[in-house]
């Protein structure tokens, strides 16, 4: 329960709004959700709704629009790689399916080892740095600009070992 | 007056006032610019850019400020480079606005290319298509030629039940957002968004119950492709196969004008069937907007007698034969001849022991002549409701010239014991927008209802406080105080009270709307004096947009009272009294077993049932007369509005097999000559009384032929109605936005009102309202029991009634019988959320609500609601449970 478990933070989010513009904290509860278990499930936007006054459907539609936010359950680390334009004419369209390939999985997939997903995105606002991605996972965002396949690969094996020294018990502490 | 903008459009000049859309200048003059995201009701969006045109403005000269001349003197104008949307643009002074232009085609058929990249061809097996404005405008606009991708075409679901009542095609979808933005901007119940992005988009909801909103199918008129489709409807015809007629929804006093789309069917034996209702526009009384029980609600007007369900409707006359002291005898097909030969007669004996009920679900016609009736008798004509106060809905009602849709900066409506939403939902709607353009809204309730989110003011009075309520609104205003119950006094004492007073005295124009929440019969006739007193102190009477305005529960209940129908506070006893009943379009012993009394129902009297289907009444009736259903017939209903409005006949009228056994009598009234197929067959109300009335007094003024006379005879014979013509109420005049025609893409398809926008009926004068009786009177008002429960009634727009059970679409919405308790009566009776529990419902006169006599019990789920004070029981209206008035129950658990 989203109300019993950050009760504080939930407040604080809120005091930053007009109590008649609450909506407006629909941004900050999602990425609350998600920070905490990498997805917005279902039950938690009925809860934001309901926090915020606004139709379930409402809270969906941010979740939707915004490709930082996940409906659905995904490796521990988000790998989106901006396939725009720009981009692709700097070769972002081959370094990511060079990178999946390596990984072992398609464009959208997780590793088997449940820790990183590779997907597609639209402008990051990074063209001239091209291939581009960013990591989203629990710890928040990080860029990485002018990559390679063997850098991102390095960088991931980095994550890997990473997550296996700390394990999930002290997953709590990244986010502080 | 707002200023006005001269404009020029394709060579045309058009003068309309500052701020309108260039969009809507040009369909002022006819000129077309297509459009499928941009709707007349709703904001601008300028997502689908199918409306582009060139746009020219005048140059002004900065240092003059005056506009640059050419040198024929003529104004220069500057063209944008590129094309622009003239849905989000607003007119100009000397705009010059090009549409027909090689540049704007081209635009549009790039457009039309875009949104068709990945549009299924399934035009042939789309219920749009024919009245789909995507194939209609690609056909005007786009490329005969297709550089379509097949290979690269997407693929999404194309059956998303977004509801049991709304389907969604994805493929379909252009992703126009009106459906979204309806629901959000327009009815606020935002249950439907957009997921994704760009070509990912979709239609979701999240919401639980999905699609659950009362104007749901309003989204599919819409719907500028075939990508929203009702269940009703999905696959059922093809829109030209159609054919249409006018009609007036049956369900509540608002009045929807309605197109209820027919045809022939080999499924149903060559019979005549509805297939569609559709919304038909009048912007005083629905706009272009139907709420879904109409769109939904009709399937019992078309139910015939080979219905194999139990709404079978009656197909021949039926009378009691072969009783005995000992046993009731059966009823047994007749002739018509027969059955009004024995009905005449028992009534004629009866004289002024005949008592006429009837509900208010008949039209104008029908009631006037059930009048003409117990006149000619000296009988009584009694309406079947539980709410009164409709004779000074008469008197100090709103007039001829009135429109909530007109209301707007400084009036004020209040709004006393109703649930607008659930009461009459396109009410809600006007209401909410009337304080969206700037009323003051001020609610007097005793609970929260939806309507609650627009109102300026909201008060609450303790449950059967609500007339207290309304005069302590009054109180604030006036010098002289009447005494209150204690119970108010906290209101009373409210700053808000009196702020919300004053604002109501100090308005141009005020309404009071007030229904029937938590109240009955006497309480809402005391609540109706309360509201007269008010809006006659404050003078808010006697002028277009002022007055009362009665929530009723059916659709013609106005024009009952109109007639000087009278309700009856011991309806019980009077049943029992009278020595003849004609019951008519109401089933109370199927509402309420107490009707039953002690010696059966209606005591020793001769009980005749006229009705669409052998109702718990009929069964006891001693003869049965089968009425036809208002869309087989012609008439008019007036509406809460005072809008006297005419409906059609939209099917032909059901014959049944006749027996043969019966031979004709040679002593028929002339309208059933027809031939013995229509001899034994359901025939109009009206027909059906004015037959009866003849047979007893062959000079009575009082006709049978054709509703057209009988309306003229009431126009002669009711002030009311004196202004009015039955020709009249089928004119039209032009209304804005222009919809239904040709041009689908711009305002969906809702039907354009060729059928008439009728006429709103004068105020009755002649009587004096008897506005000072409550004056200095101590008010009753309801008292809490130390023991026990009070039941207090409620309507919910998806009811139990026998009106609505017929469709089947419905039931989900409908649910079970249910009451709604407060968790700490719930947590003392250990009662949980949902649990099913015994309702004993007490004596319905108590003589101490105190005591807690025992009755009938209903056994109902149980829904827990933390808002309702202790001891408050809400029980639905028309779900089996018969309470219609507050009543002490008691409550235990099913073990």
């Amino acid at each position: 329960m989203l109300a019993e478990k950050y009760t504080t933070e939930i407040q604080t989010i809120l005091a930053k709004y007009p109590p008649e513009e609450r909506r407006a904290a629909v941004m900050p509860l999602l990425y609350l959700v998600q920070r905490d278990q990498l997805y917005v499930d279902r039950h938690s936007m009925s809860e934001i709704a309901e926090i915020l006054g606004i139709s379930t459907t409402e809270v969906a539609s941010v979740v939707g629009f915004y490709s930082l936010y996940y409906d659905q359950p995904g490796g521990k680390y988000r790998i989106q790689v901006c396939t725009d334009l720009p981009c692709a004419l700097r070769g972002a369209e081959q370094f990511m399916e060079q990178l999946c390939q390596r990984l072992g999985i398609k464009p959208g997939e997780t590793t088997s080892d449940g820790l990183f997903t590779v997907e597609p995105v639209m402008c990051l606002a990074s063209c001239d740095k091209a291939p581009m991605f960013q990591v989203q996972s629990g710890g928040g965002l990080a860029y990485y600009e002018d990559q390679t396949v063997e850098n991102a690969l390095a960088l991931i094996e980095q994550l890997r070992t990473e997550a296996a020294s700390k394990g999930s018990a002290k997953r709590k502490d990244e986010y502080e | 007056m707002t200023k006005l903008v001269t404009l020029t459009i394709d060579g045309m000049q058009v003068s309309v006032p500052e701020g309108t859309l260039v969009v809507d200048a040009a369909k002022k003059i006819g000129i077309e610019i297509p459009v499928f995201c941009y709707h007349p009701k709703m904001e601008p969006v300028g997502m689908c850019r199918m409306c582009l045109v060139e746009i020219g403005r005048p140059v002004i000269d900065r240092s003059t400020g005056q506009p640059v001349l050419e040198d024929d003197g003529s104004p220069k104008i500057q063209f944008s480079p590129n094309l622009e949307t003239a849905c989000t643009t607003p007119v100009g002074a000397g705009m010059v606005v090009l549409g027909a232009t090689e540049k704007a085609r081209s635009g549009r058929e790039d457009i039309i290319e875009f949104l068709l990249t990945s549009h299924p061809l399934d035009c042939p097996i789309c219920d749009k298509g024919g009245e789909c404005p995507l194939q209609n405008l690609t056909i005007k606009y786009g490329s005969g030629q297709s550089r379509y991708l097949y290979d690269e075409k997407k693929h999404f679901v194309k059956h998303v039940s977004l509801g049991e009542l709304i389907f969604l095609d994805r493929e379909r979808c252009i992703q126009c957002g009106r459906c979204v933005r309806f629901q959000s901007e327009i009815v606020d119940d935002p249950v439907i968004g957009f997921f994704h992005r760009g070509r990912a988009l979709e239609i979701v909801t999240y919401s639980n119950p999905g699609f659950d909103s009362y104007f749901s199918g309003n989204t599919t008129d819409i719907c500028p492709v075939g990508a929203l489709t009702t269940a009703d409807f999905r696959f059922g015809a093809r829109p030209w196969e159609l054919n249409k007629a006018a009609s007036i929804c049956n369900h509540c006093p608002v009045g929807c004008n309605l197109t209820m789309n027919v045809r022939r069917e080999a499924a149903s034996g060559g019979d005549w069937v509805v297939k569609r209702v559709m919304p038909r526009q009048n912007e005083s009384v629905n706009e272009i907007w139907v709420c879904d029980k109409g769109r939904f609600g009709y399937h019992f007007a078309a139910s015939s007698s080979n219905d194999q369900t139990s709404f079978k409707r009656l197909s021949q006359p039926l009378v009691r034969k072969n009783a005995g002291s000992d046993h009731p005898g059966e009823l047994v097909p007749a002739s018509w001849d027969e059955a009004l030969s024995v009905v005449s007669e028992r009534f004629a004996e009866a004289g002024d022991g005949l008592l006429a009920l009837a509900g208010g679900r008949l039209a104008n016609e029908d009631l006037f002549n059930l009048k003409q009736l117990t006149t000619t008798l000296g009988g009584e004509a009694v309406l079947y409701t539980h709410m009164a106060g409709g004779e000074l809905t008469t008197q100090l009602g709103i007039q001829p010239g009135s429109d909530i849709g007109t209301m707007g900066q400084g009036d004020a409506i209040l709004v006393v014991a109703c649930d607008l939403m659930e009461e009459a939902p396109i009410w809600w709607l006007r209401v909410k927008q009337a304080a969206e353009r700037g009323s003051q809204l001020i609610i007097l309730n005793s609970r929260s209802t939806k309507l609650d989110q627009a109102a300026a003011f909201v008060l609450r009075y303790p449950f059967g406080a609500e007339t207290s309520a309304v005069l302590a609104m009054l109180n604030a205003l006036s010098e002289k105080r009447l005494r209150l119950p204690e119970a108010v006094q906290v209101l009373e004492r409210d700053p808000t009270l009196q702020a919300a007073a004053e604002v109501f005295s100090g308005a141009n124009n005020a309404l009071i709307m007030y229904g029937s929440d938590c109240i009955g019969l006497t309480e809402s006739q005391a609540l109706a004096q309360a509201c007269a007193n008010l809006l006659d102190a404050t003078g808010h009477v006697g002028r277009p947009n002022n007055g009362l305005l009665g929530v009723w529960p059916r659709a013609n209940d106005q024009g009952a009272w109109e007639l000087g129908f009278q309700t009856q506070t011991k309806l019980e006893d009077a049943l029992g009294a009278a020595a003849a009943l004609y019951i008519v379009a109401a089933d109370p012993a199927g509402d309420d077993p107490t009707y039953l009394g002690q010696s059966g129902f209606g005591g020793k009297a001769f009980v005749v049932v006229q009705d669409l289907y052998l109702t718990q009444t009929a069964r006891l009736a001693d003869v049965v007369l089968p009425a036809q259903s208002w869309i087989e017939r012609d008439g008019s209903f007036t509406s809460g509005e005072r809008r006297a409005q005419r409906f059609y006949p939209v099917i032909p009228p059901r014959t049944a097999p006749v027996s043969r056994a019966e031979s004709p009598s040679t002593n028929k009234a002339p309208l059933l000559i027809a031939g013995d197929e229509v001899m034994e067959s359901p025939l109009p109300d009206f027909a059906i009384t004015a037959m009866i009335t003849l047979r007893i007094d062959s000079e009575a003024r009082i006709t049978a032929s054709s509703a057209a006379r009988v309306f003229n005879q009431m126009a002669e014979t009711v002030p009311a109605f004196s202004d009015q013509t039955y020709l009249e109420l089928a004119q039209v005049h032009e209304q804005w936005p222009i919809v239904g025609r040709d041009d689908l893409y711009y305002g969906g398809t809702s039907y354009e009102n060729t059928g008439g926008l009728g006429m709103q009926l004068a105020l009755n004068t002649s009587d004096t309202p008897s506005t000072t009786r409550l004056a200095g009177t101590t008010v009753e008002f309801i008292r809490m029991p130390k023991l026990g429960q009070i039941a207090f009634p409620i309507a919910r727009l998806y009811d139990r009634g026998k009106t609505l059970m017929p469709s089947q679409l419905l039931h989900e919405r409908i649910g079970e019988p249910y009451i709604v308790l407060n968790v700490n009566d719930a947590e003392m009776l250990r009662i949980q959320d949902g649990d099913v529990v015994h309702m004993t419902v007490a004596n319905r006169e108590p003589d101490s609500p105190d005591r807690v006599t025992t009755g009938q019990t209903v056994v109902v789920q149980a829904r827990l609601d933390q808002e309702l004070p202790e001891r408050v029981v809400l029980v639905p209206r028309s779900f089996g449970i018969p309470i219609d008035k507050p009543t002490p129950v008691e409550i235990r658990r099913t073990e």
